[in-house]
């Protein structure tokens, strides 16, 4: 049995959306770090479904390709983080702002 | 003597030798350089009379020797221009040839004396300074354009600098300096302008020739073509106008004669050799190197012989009041310049050029003799702390004496051949036209002034008590000092005889030798000839009574005044204890003293006007000009000020912003592109 | 290949000498530089090269590869010379061989990347003048900006951040409003055009011209984009009144980068227009030569009275150089053989002589610590050499003759006061009076600072200037006299560059 494409959509949209409001609301940067996780692999869902959809594997190699994408970012993102700590003593994403003019 | 003229390109080449080793090696020949100057202006001498020589043997030169450039132009004379040096030697350059060797010769020698002796510092460039001045003059002597005789004009000129302001330490040489070189410069702008519209209107630069800008000129004003957008004779007028300011302010003329006075801060040598017989000589002489060119303007000529006229009268009664030697020298030679152009100016090409050379002689004898005056008086110049100098140095005494009464004008010294040959030329032409006549009286009323200048100088200095010191215990002077003194004091005695015009008419003897020479009697370039300028000259003469009475009248009316004037002076201060007069001139004595205030208005043109101009137009510059352009960045950065606020450095913020951002484009989006 | 080899030496030693040690980058560099100066001197023994490289001439040292197709257009990496830019080569490769000596005594800071910044500036500025493709061009030519910048900004005097940020945005907006209208005439020349070649865009332009473009006619579109590429060039020139950053600029950069941006960086504007409006729109040269000529004479009078107004020795220089570079702008509108030459011959002349000025104004302020005139005077009594350098500097400047100053100059006037536009020769006599106040500025600072009795009010000991600060300007002085003295040297190559200019390309 197969689930039509339109469930997937529908779940990475609510996936995404939950990420986006993540980012939208949350000040601390690990949480941030997570939120963004969640629409990145609401991305992946849709490249993988669509894949399926279309019958062909390029959606689901680019997938692979996020993935190991996001692993890095998550690890450039950590490292971010733990600066940021130990310069500001919190991981409040507010407080760092001296870089912005 | 046909191989002489290869070996022309040389008498400017030895004396640039000399500069080039005098500069460089100077520092470590004995005697600083001057044996190779002396060396130098010898061989220079020795080649021009070998020139002289051949030119009067019936040669003459006139070769392109170095193509400067060459190009394409529009002009009368073929399509392209060429730029080149080239050599011309007539008559009239050969025997200038051999008047500036001979004074820079002289005056070399005499520098042994002057500078050597004194122990100056920085010898080796004082000799590379004359050297260079006079392969610049030499080279000025003999070129055959224009441009290159502009070209070297100019490198006199900076030459002029380098030596008045020799003594670089003290202020008011580099001053003086300073307004030599500017006033000249100021001159030559117009000398420049001249030039340049010269070649741009015939297409061509050369003096001489069948393709001469003179040549080009006649045939012009003869098509009665149109030039620039004036007739043939305007445009010439103009042109010729615009290379006068040149020599107006090289030859010192009114009102570009301010500057040479104050040169006299150089060394007395340098007077003698720059602003005596030769610089100042250049302005001269190019008014007679391209005579043929003023000969076809009528009003030209006119203003020549007027500003002449004017000047010799109005710089003889501002050297009546001075007090320091070279001062009374310097007016003297403003004055007697003025005579050359007066005599040019009326059309008397050989009395103008015999004047030149006779000048040349007695002012550079008159200027080494107060070279040696300030010797023997431990380097004094004011005139009140002379006297009695007459028994302590002869041979100094009766040089200077030679020279003086040659500057005066009194037979039968060769100053007063050719002074009285410009007065009678100035008069025949004045009776028929008023404004040479002005002109001639104004050189007529100098020649009292100048008669009364020079003894005053001659009896301050020579006669009467010693007034101070040094004059009781004069400093001697050696034999470097004494023949150059004595060579020219002969020559200033004998020089007339060239040119014995007036006793050549009255007795009808043919002893008027210059006149032949300088009209191609032995050799000649077609064109250049005293005849040729004749026919193009449109004067018309008139006489007293007949040609002798008249010759009779010009004679003794300049003698009288000449005499008249020696005579005052002798019965003013030819007294043991002389005092100054001054005060008897009462209101006038003020301005006289002051120069005419020629030297305030020019003053206050560069630094009540100029200066205060400049400075404006910087406050200008740097607050409307930048003021705009920092205004704008001001305004930039006042504008980003308040945008930057958007950038708040939290990044949830910007998160936001995308989102609406790409919400804002659905929704647009949406609407226009139908999905709705 | 040879342009290619002088190029490439250039940024390789810049590399080189960036990771050299500062101890012996000065050394280093200069052994370097002089890879190129010979390489360029042997190519102007060897030119073989004639006519115009816009218009139809026979190129020297040529190499034309495809680079990039940008959809109808392509874009190729075409270098060579003529006789107009291959004397702006050599002046280059001299010029920065000579800064970079003279550079040894000033630079006591960050060497290696003071002189490699140095030879990039060199490999762009070969770049600029052999380019022969518009968008290779326009890449040495913003590329010449940045190590510019960083050497005035970082090695520069007190308000050298200020002089820097002028100098890179004034000159970069400039460039902005230039590239974007030479763009719109690409696209309005249509589709004769299918590469950013310059010789095909000057063929399109003197035979037909644009078509138009936005709406705006043909000949409108030429006018409008010769005025905005004019007013682009007339910044980097620069013009009056779009000058004010060239005297900050000068004053606050360390000697040898004046050096190179009087001598070659102001000649990037005057060759351009020559190249670009010049070349490509004789029609509206012919159209606008009076409101051109009149600011040659406003910038050669209004320049040469600021620099009277100065008591900088670097300020005064500076703004001579406006004056200087108006007389090239009066040569180029004359539209004559000797004006556009002599505005040529005036580029080289200028950057030989402005570089000594700077150089010697730079020796003196090496020893004093100070450039003001009022500071210091009999400067003559210590550093007698140094001094008459300057002077002698002084006078080519004022345009002595037997020195290149009055042969540019002598050709400029004689070329513009015969020129074809109406009131040339009064437009040519205003502007000739600048040789007057040349003078009076320049005596005057003279008078001031080196002669008089010997006075100095800084604290410093001056002694003679070391032999490697005093070669290099006599070096230029040698080669001032040498154009002087004959400057058929390189005047006829130019000339035979010229010419085809002046007739169209029916040459």
């Amino acid at each position: 049995m197969t689930v039509g494409v339109e469930y997937y959509v529908l779940l990475s949209m609510a996936l995404f959306s939950i990420g986006l409001f993540g980012v939208l609301t949350r000040r601390n940067a690990l949480m941030f770090l997570m939120s963004v996780e969640l629409m990145l692999n609401a991305a992946n869902i849709n490249l993988i479904a669509f894949a399926f959809y279309h019958g062909n594997l390029t959606g689901q190699v680019f997938a692979l390709f996020a993935m190991a994408l996001a692993a890095a970012e998550v690890a450039v993102g950590l490292g971010i983080i733990l600066v940021l700590y130990r310069n500001f003593r919190d991981v409040d994403v507010t407080v760092p702002t001296t870089m912005r003019w | 003597m046909e191989g002489a003229f290869s070996y022309a390109p040389a008498i400017a080449a030895f004396p640039l030798a000399a500069f080039v080793v005098a500069l460089t090696f100077g520092k470590w020949m004995p005697r600083k350089g001057a044996i190779a100057g002396i060396a130098a202006t010898a061989g220079s001498l020795l080649f021009s009379l070998w020139m002289l020589a051949a030119v009067a043997s019936g040669e003459v030169y006139h070769e392109t020797l170095y193509e400067w450039t060459a190009g394409e132009a529009a002009g009368e004379v073929g399509d392209g221009i060429e730029f080149t040096f080239g050599i011309l030697i007539d008559p009239l350059s050969a025997l200038m040839l051999v008047i500036v060797s001979l004074v820079a010769f002289l005056v070399h020698i005499f520098s042994l004396g002057y500078m050597n002796a004194e122990g100056e510092t920085g010898l080796p460039r004082y000799y590379a300074g004359l050297g260079l001045f006079t392969f610049s003059m030499l080279a000025f002597v003999y070129a055959d354009n224009l441009l290159m005789a502009f070209m070297f004009f100019e490198l006199v000129g900076l030459c002029s600098y380098l030596l008045i302001g020799f003594w670089f330490r003290t202020r008011s040489a580099p001053s003086a300096a300073k307004k030599a070189f500017l006033v000249t410069r100021f001159g030559d702008y117009f000398f420049l302008i001249g030039v340049v519209a010269i070649a741009a209107t015939f297409g061509t630069v050369a003096f001489a020739g069948d393709d001469s800008f003179v040549a080009a000129a006649e045939t012009a004003i003869a098509d009665g073509d149109t030039l620039f957008g004036f007739d043939a004779q305007t445009w010439v007028t103009i042109t010729g106008l615009l290379v006068l300011g040149g020599v107006l302010g090289k030859s010192a003329q009114f009102p570009f004669h301010t500057w040479l006075p104050d040169a006299m801060e150089g060394p007395t040598t340098v007077s003698a050799l720059i602003h005596a017989a030769t610089m100042v000589a250049a302005g001269v002489y190019l008014v007679a190197r391209m005579f043929g060119y003023y000969a076809l303007s009528p009003t030209a000529l006119a203003i020549i012989a007027f500003v002449g006229g004017f000047t010799a009268l109005f710089a003889a009664t501002m050297g009546v009041v001075k007090d320091d030697i070279k001062q009374v020298l310097a007016y003297s030679t403003i004055s007697q310049y003025g005579y050359m152009m007066l005599g040019l100016g009326v059309g008397g090409y050989v009395a103008g050029v015999f004047h030149l050379m006779n000048h040349a002689f007695f002012k550079a004898l008159l200027f080494l003799g107060a070279g040696a005056v300030i010797i023997l008086m431990h380097h004094e110049q004011d005139m009140w702390k002379m006297g009695g100098l007459k028994e302590k140095a002869p041979v100094t005494y009766y040089t200077f004496l030679a020279g003086a009464l040659a500057l005066a004008g009194i037979i039968p010294f060769s100053g007063f051949w050719s002074k009285d040959e410009i007065l009678y030329d100035a008069l025949i032409v004045g009776l028929n036209e008023p404004v040479i006549m002005a002109a001639y009286a104004m050189g007529l009323v100098a020649v009292f002034f100048t008669g009364f200048y020079t003894f005053r100088m001659v009896f301050l200095t020579f006669h009467g008590e010693p007034r101070s010191e040094a004059a009781e215990d004069p400093h001697p002077v050696g034999w470097a000092v004494k023949v150059p003194l004595l060579t020219l004091g002969v020559l200033a005695l004998v020089a007339g005889v060239a040119n014995l015009a007036p006793v050549a008419k009255i007795l009808g003897v043919d002893i008027v030798f210059l006149e032949h020479w300088l009209d191609g009697e032995y050799g000649a370039v077609e064109g250049l000839t005293y005849s040729a300028y004749g026919e193009l000259l449109a004067y018309e003469t008139g006489v007293i009574g007949s040609e002798q009475l008249t010759i009779l009248v010009a004679a003794g009316l300049s003698l009288l005044l000449a005499f008249s004037g020696a005579g005052l002076a002798w019965k003013l201060y030819n007294v043991p204890e002389p005092v100054a007069h001054k005060e008897r001139l009462g209101s006038a004595r003020r301005t006289i003293e002051n120069n005419y205030y020629q030297d305030e208005y020019q003053v206050w043109l560069a630094r009540g006007f100029t200066l205060p101009l400049s400075r404006a137009a910087d406050r200008f510059d740097q607050t409307v000009i930048d003021g705009s352009v920092n205004g704008i960045s001001t305004a930039s950065l006042f504008g980003s000020s308040w945008v930057k606020r958007l950038q708040t450095g939290i990044v949830t913020n910007y998160a936001a912003l995308i989102v609406a951002g790409f919400i804002a484009l659905l929704v647009f989006l949406g609407v226009y592109g139908g999905w709705f | 290949m040879m342009i290619e080899a002088l190029i490439a030496v250039a940024l390789i030693g810049a590399l080189v000498t960036f990771m050299a040690p500062n101890r012996i980058a000065g050394k280093l560099a200069f052994a370097i530089s002089l890879v190129p100066a010979a390489l360029s001197i042997w190519m102007f023994t060897a030119f073989d090269g004639s006519g115009n490289a816009l218009l139809d001439g026979t190129l020297a040292f040529e190499s034309h590869l495809e680079w990039i197709q940008l959809g109808e257009y392509s874009i190729s990496w075409f270098v060579g010379v003529d006789g107009i830019s291959l004397p702006l080569v050599v002046l280059t490769t001299i010029l920065t061989s000579l800064a970079i000596m003279s550079s040894w005594t000033p630079i006591d800071d960050r060497e290696s990347q003071f002189y490699g910044l140095i030879l990039f500036i060199e490999a762009n500025l070969i770049g600029v003048f052999t380019a022969l493709d518009f968008f290779l061009w326009f890449i040495f030519w913003e590329a010449v900006l940045i190590p510019m910048y960083l050497l005035i900004g970082i090695w520069g005097g007190p308000r050298r951040k200020y002089a820097a940020i002028k100098f890179f945005v004034y000159t970069n907006v400039a460039s902005l409003v230039m590239f974007g209208a030479f763009i719109a005439l690409i696209f309005g020349l249509g589709d004769g055009v299918t590469s950013f070649a310059l010789p095909e865009i000057a063929n399109a332009m003197l035979n037909g011209g644009p078509e138009g473009l936005f709406g705006l006619e043909g000949t409108t579109l030429a006018s409008v984009v010769f005025i905005a590429m004019f007013l682009g060039f007339a910044v980097k020139v620069p013009v009056v009144p779009f000058h004010t950053w060239l005297p900050d600029a000068h004053v606050q950069a360390p000697t040898p980068a004046s050096v190179l941006l009087a001598g070659v960086l102001l000649k990037m504007g005057t060759y351009a227009l020559l190249r670009f409006n010049f070349t490509m729109f004789p029609d509206q040269v012919e159209a606008y030569a009076v409101p051109i000529a009149a600011i040659a004479v406003i910038s050669v009078i209004y320049g040469a009275m600021l620099a009277l107004a100065q008591t900088d020795l670097k300020r005064i220089v500076a703004y001579s150089s406006v004056s200087s570079m108006g007389y090239v702008i009066l040569g180029l509108v004359a539209y004559t053989q000797f004006g556009v030459g002599g505005a040529t011959f005036q580029m080289v002349s200028h950057g030989l002589i402005s570089g000594l000025m700077f150089m010697a104004v730079g020796v003196i302020y090496n020893a004093t610590h100070t450039r003001l005139v009022t500071d210091m005077s009999g400067m003559a009594d210590r550093m007698p050499v140094a001094v008459g350098i300057l002077v002698a500097g002084a006078f080519g400047y004022m345009g002595l003759p037997l020195m290149s100053g009055f042969a540019a100059e002598y050709f400029i006037f004689f070329g513009a006061f015969g020129a074809d536009f109406p009131y040339a020769p009064l437009f040519t006599s205003l502007a000739m009076f600048g040789i007057v106040i040349v003078a009076g500025y320049l005596l005057f600072a003279l008078q001031r600072a080196v002669f008089g009795p010997y006075e100095l009010e800084t604290d410093y000991e001056v002694s003679r200037a070391p032999l490697h600060d005093i070669a290099p300007m006599f070096v230029l002085l040698g080669l001032i006299i040498a154009l002087g003295v004959a400057p058929d040297l390189i005047f006829q190559m130019i000339t035979d560059a010229v010419d085809p200019i002046l007739s169209g390309g029916d040459l």
